[in-house]
């Protein structure tokens, strides 16, 4: 059903007129996926978002960023000289 | 080899011989606790060194810095706590220090003072989709992710890339909660916005 409603906003919605809610949900949004948000912000985003179709792109397109800067930022391994180095440094300090 | 050379070398090897000898009890527990404490987490503070210098060499200098100086007051460090979060506010302060002097030459701009909107932004924001994210930016992450200021790229790669908690961070930038909680905020509305201008400047298709 949420989805549904979501389509028709996305589909035959004007882009100009904004959710008087974004701001607030979009950064419970961000508290929520942070995982530092209380279980009443989440109910309310959860909710409100099923309805909303801006403040579920919001909340999609956050997901999405958070999961391409993880990917598309690898951890770097330590070149063994590097650690080498610190551990002589540190043995004779 | 020259006599004087191999005489030198003697003399430096026999110091460090007699420098570990004589304080070496105290000084193997320092060593047996950095070892234990610190070293684990040494691949992810190399990592946070690269993400903050954008420079494998200074990044290289940045992490022996502060494990020198972790090994230095490594008696101010309480066994058992959160020795990550120790070590991080260390290349922080580190990397700050070196910064604040270098920002200081003429010539360079602290980008992390400017406000980033372009003209069109905000439209560009509307427009974006998350398979535009998924799909079409690749490295411009990355490079979306650098480009930030250093304050605001600090709070993504700690909390995104390292998993820390605000509390933790709060600890590490040696600031309140509230502001870890604005500053993250902010970064993610900068970041956002540099890759909607991406995804439009690639059109949207
Ligand atoms: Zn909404």
């Amino acid at each position: 059903m949420g989805k549904f409603i979501r389509w028709l906003g996305r589909t035959f919605g004007s882009k100009k007129k904004r959710c008087p809610e974004e701001q607030r949900c979009l950064e419970l949004v961000r508290l929520m996926l942070d995982e530092e948000s209380t279980p009443e912000d989440n109910a309310y985003v959860l909710n409100h978002i099923d309805k909303c179709y801006q403040c579920y792109d919001n909340y999609d397109i956050e997901k999405a960023i958070r999961e391409a800067v993880k990917k598309k930022n690898r951890k770097a391994k330590i070149p063994h000289e590097v650690v080498n180095e610190i551990r002589n440094k540190i043995n004779l300090a | 080899m020259a006599y004087r050379q191999r005489l030198a070398a003697f003399f430096d090897n026999f110091e460090a011989m007699s420098k570990s000898t004589l304080a070496s009890g105290a000084e193997d527990k320092k060593a047996a606790l950095f070892e234990r404490e610190f070293l684990p987490h040494l691949e992810a503070l190399y990592n946070f060194a690269l993400k903050l210098t954008l420079n494998a060499d200074d990044a290289k200098d940045l992490l022996q810095e502060t494990c020198l100086k972790a090994y230095r007051f490594i008696d101010s460090y309480k066994d058992g706590t959160n020795a990550k979060a120790w070590l991080f506010r260390i290349m922080k302060n580190g990397f700050i220090n070196d910064y604040r002097k270098k920002s200081k030459q003429p010539g360079m701009v602290d980008y992390a003072d400017v406000e980033y909107m372009q003209e069109g932004t905000q439209e560009a924001v509307y427009n974006l989709r998350p398979d535009m994210i998924r799909g079409k930016l690749g490295d411009e992450i990355t490079n979306a992710l650098d480009s930030l200021g250093v304050d605001f790229r600090t709070v993504i790669i700690l909390c995104d890339l390292e998993g820390f908690k605000y509390e933790e961070m709060a600890e590490i930038l040696e600031i309140p909660i509230g502001t870890v909680r604005s500053r993250l905020h902010r970064a993610r509305t900068m970041l956002k916005e540099k890759l909607a201008d991406y995804a439009a400047k690639m059109g949207y298709k």
